[in-house]
């Protein structure tokens, strides 16, 4: 096992980008490898030891046997474990855009806030986050019609608009609240929500499934009423207590499941 | 600046060199005979020496380009390649940044590169692309197919009027020739519409596509343009196409040709697409026998192939009623524009898949014709870019024609689905392209169809336009060796532009503008004065923009190459 940590010393307001700081490119590197690495920051490159104190233990044989930990603040620290297919990954602090976007395998776990993009086009892995998510959360990137695939992401904070864009597969689990278009364009996967919705849930959803715990302002009017199921088990897991279900969108001859907390969307019917 | 390229393996059909070993000799940018002891030697010993490509048709410059890169970010990501001291950083796979685009023909050994489609309305924005795209010539083709004013002439079959209109609105928009895309249906696609066949009226116009292919075949010819027209017939992509592809070549057999360089009345553009049989997409095959059998019967058509390349790309054409028949079939993402008085527009995503029983099929009837064709001097090789494939893949292609093996290795290996082997008969055709022929539907026929005497070839007085692979043709197999053929064309060793390095080692080594190709009809300025005051109320009564804004100006075509064409000839 091999224990990296990064320990903040100096902060950059120009985002340092840590995609090529992952496991399964680091497995091998002794300090003095970290030593000579230079970090991307905006359009150029800087030690990484101008901006961190590295502290390097044990060996690593594979990715598997990784666990970095920046300890401390990352909020201006971008792409952190993106394209991450393996090993362990933990902040202790916020992270900046496109943390764990693109990961395939291995676990990331940001101990505070994380920007826009977390989780952006995952395919396998896990994502946890403490505090809470921006925008586009286990998304498409921009344009792509082909988004979050697989892996796991929870969120116990609120999570922000357009969670889970072209979601194909994979689970998202936020705990807080969370804003419009969660799963908009979804075609396969699940989406699950304890927190209250503002508006629009399964925009042009084809298919997929979206759990809805707290309360729902505003519907789309692309869903339909398919009744009040109790005690639903939704792709495999089960659910206590009385839901209100949807199915839609239809404006896309959509066939997503929408289960809304009954109790607390008492006001559609 | 002197240069010999010493002991290159030379390749110029036009001159008949096949294989020789000999020296190419280039001053002040222009292939010479001789040149005095202080010549710079670039010693190319024993590698392939060809003039510089010249692609018939890409899209490469203009609106649609534009539209495809602001609504595909998800393309721009790929091929992100960052700045170095000479190039800009690049973006783009299917529909590069305008640097990359010259970047990426530079060191493929291009040249000359056609803008297959610009509706005049869009040709201040083509220029404009133009002269961000480095390293390449570009003549733009100006698109005449469904021009509101080009119908009324046909109708009236006023030719000379017609002829008029055409020498100037090539003059306005800078153009160098006649392009018809879909004539009448891109027209009928403001009524939601399209016409089927060439004997289909349009609406309103009730003009057909018969009327606008052979008046527009008779003004060109009238004015005597360096290239024929140049079309994209009725019912692309739609099974049971094949008999409208034949119609329309077939229905110019009788006009006279006006031009003494080039053979055909006719250049039918990526007819892979146009040759399909059957009646729907569960019973396609093949079409390519039948229009390879005809083209082998009758000089006045060439064509260029539109092979498709099985990547995942962007379909952009003036085709309207086809794109939005493409965005029915895949459900992705649609642009849509409408060109006023003079055409359609549309764009969609379209991922090539060799498991795909349609894609392989269409990856077949490509080669097929490219194959049946028996003589190159009517084909030139084209992907239809970025429609059927990124022109980054000519090498590819290349290696495919040249190796027989490498065909039979895809089909067996499942590459593609079974239907390439079973419904087009790739699989019996085991001709295989000699470097010759690569030399001449990549450079010499291309040069020929456009009527470019000055390039395409290494004749003393041509452009110094020249291309050095790294591949050695004596010492080399390229029927067995596909992977290595398609590396060799991608990277050129030297590409050579005005007589002026630019790519050496497959890198850019210097970077310059593109010229604007274009043809200036002289000798019929009168009649265009009279038509055009004759075509201005309806100009100022439907345009959205006013005439002087609607031309393009000298400055949005510098530095500029222009064919005079002398029309009373």
């Amino acid at each position: 096992m091999k224990q990296i940590t990064l320990t903040p010393k100096k902060f950059s307001s120009i985002a340092l980008e840590f995609d090529e700081l992952i496991p399964d490119e680091i497995y091998g590197w002794s300090k003095e490898d970290f030593e000579r690495y230079e970090v991307p920051v905006g359009n150029t490159r800087f030690p990484l030891t101008d901006y961190y104190e590295i502290e390097v233990e044990g060996e690593a044989e594979s990715p598997e046997e990784v666990k970095l930990t920046i300890d401390g603040d990352a909020g201006r620290v971008k792409y952190i474990g993106c394209k991450m297919g393996a090993g362990e990954i933990i902040v202790n602090g916020d992270a900046d855009l496109q943390a764990g976007a693109e990961m395939t395998g291995g676990s990331l776990t940001i101990n505070g806030n994380a920007e826009s993009y977390a989780g952006r086009e995952m395919k396998g892995g896990e994502i946890t986050i403490k505090g809470n998510v921006r925008e586009y959360a286990g998304t498409s990137y921009i344009g792509e019609w082909r988004g979050m695939s697989g892996g796991k992401i929870t969120i116990y904070g609120n999570a922000g608009k357009q969670l889970a864009d072209a979601m194909s597969g994979g689970e998202i689990h936020v705990h807080g609240n969370c804003d419009i278009l969660a799963g908009i364009h979804m075609t396969k996967g699940f989406i699950q929500i304890d927190g209250d919705v503002t508006r629009w849930p399964g925009g042009q959803m084809k298919n997929g499934a979206i759990v809805v715990n707290g309360r729902l302002e505003r519907l789309l009017e692309g869903f339909e009423l398919d009744g009040i199921v109790n005690d639903p088990v939704v792709e495999g897991r089960e659910f206590t207590g009385k839901y209100i279900k949807y199915i839609g969108d239809i404006g896309v001859n959509g066939k997503g499941s929408l289960l809304l907390n009954a109790e607390k969307n008492r006001h559609h019917l | 600046m002197e240069y010999i390229l010493k002991n290159g393996i030379v390749y110029d059909p036009v001159n008949e060199i096949n294989g020789e070993k000999k020296d190419v000799m280039f001053r002040d940018g222009k292939i010479v005979n001789s040149v005095s002891d202080s010549a710079k030697i670039l010693d190319v010993t024993d590698k392939l020496v060809m003039p510089a490509g010249v692609d018939v048709h890409c899209h490469l410059a203009g609106p649609k380009l534009c539209v495809g890169r602001l609504y595909r970010p998800e393309d721009e990501r790929k091929g992100v390649k960052p700045k170095t001291d000479i190039t800009r950083a690049e973006t783009g796979f299917s529909i590069p940044s305008c640097p990359a685009t010259g970047y990426r023909f530079s060191r493929m050994g291009y040249g000359t590169v056609v803008e297959a489609a610009v509706p005049p309305l869009e040709a201040k924005h083509t220029h404009e692309e133009i002269i961000a795209i480095p390293n390449i010539d570009i003549p733009p083709l100006t698109l005449f197919g469904n021009n509101w004013f080009v119908m009324q002439f046909a109708k009236e079959g006023n030719i000379e009027d017609l002829a008029a209109f055409v020498s100037a609105w090539l003059k306005i928009t800078k153009g160098y020739g006649v392009k018809i895309v879909n004539p009448c249906g891109s027209e009928a696609w403001g009524w939601g519409g399209n016409v089927h066949g060439i004997d289909d009226p349009a609406p309103y116009w009730d003009v057909t596509a018969r009327e606008v292919i052979r008046a527009l075949a008779q003004a060109n010819e009238m004015l005597g343009l360096p290239h024929s027209i140049h079309v994209h017939p009725n019912d692309l992509g739609h099974p049971g196409n094949f008999p409208t592809t034949i119609n329309t070549i077939d229905c110019m057999k009788d006009i006279k040709k006006n031009s003494e360089y080039r053979n055909q009345t006719i250049h039918l553009t990526h007819a892979q697409f146009h040759c399909y049989e059957g009646t729907s997409w569960r019973d396609v095959t093949s079409g390519a026998q039948p229009v390879a059998d005809y083209i082998n019967k009758n000089d006045h058509v060439t064509m260029d192939l539109g092979a498709v390349t099985l990547d995942e790309t962007t379909t952009m054409t003036a085709d309207g009623p086809m794109e939005y028949d493409l965005y029915e079939l895949t459900g992705l993402k649609w642009a849509n524009k409408d060109i006023e008085l003079e055409t359609a527009s549309g764009l969609v995503p379209f991922i090539y898949s060799g498991r795909n029983p349609v894609h392989s099929l269409q990856w077949a009837i490509g080669l097929e014709l490219a194959l049946m064709v028996e003589n190159p001097w009517q084909v030139a090789l084209t992907t239809d870019s970025p429609n059927a494939g990124p022109f980054i893949r000519y090498p590819r292609v290349i290696s495919w024609l040249m190796s027989n093996k490498r065909r039979m290795e895809m089909m067996d290996n499942k590459e593609v689905h079974g239907w390439a082997a079973k419904k087009s008969a790739l699989a019996t055709l085991d001709r295989e392209y000699d470097f010759y022929d690569i030399a001449t539907i990549t450079r010499a026929a291309p040069s020929k169809i456009y009527g470019f005497e000055d390039r395409g070839n290494l004749s003393v007085g041509s452009l110094a336009d020249i291309a050095v692979y790294d591949l050695e043709p004596n010492n080399f197999d390229p029927t067995v060796n596909a992977a290595a053929v398609e590396n060799a064309f991608s990277n050129a060793l030297y590409t050579i532009k005005d007589g002026e390095i630019l790519v050496k080692d497959g890198e850019v080594v210097k970077v310059v503008s593109s010229n604007h190709v274009h043809t200036e009809v002289q000798g019929f300025e009168d009649q265009e004065k009279r038509i055009l005051e004759q075509i201005m109320p309806m100009f100022n009564k439907y345009y959205t923009v006013k005439f002087e804004n609607y031309i393009v100006h000298d400055h949005y075509a510098e530095p500029s190459t222009v064919y005079k064409v002398n029309a009373s000839k």
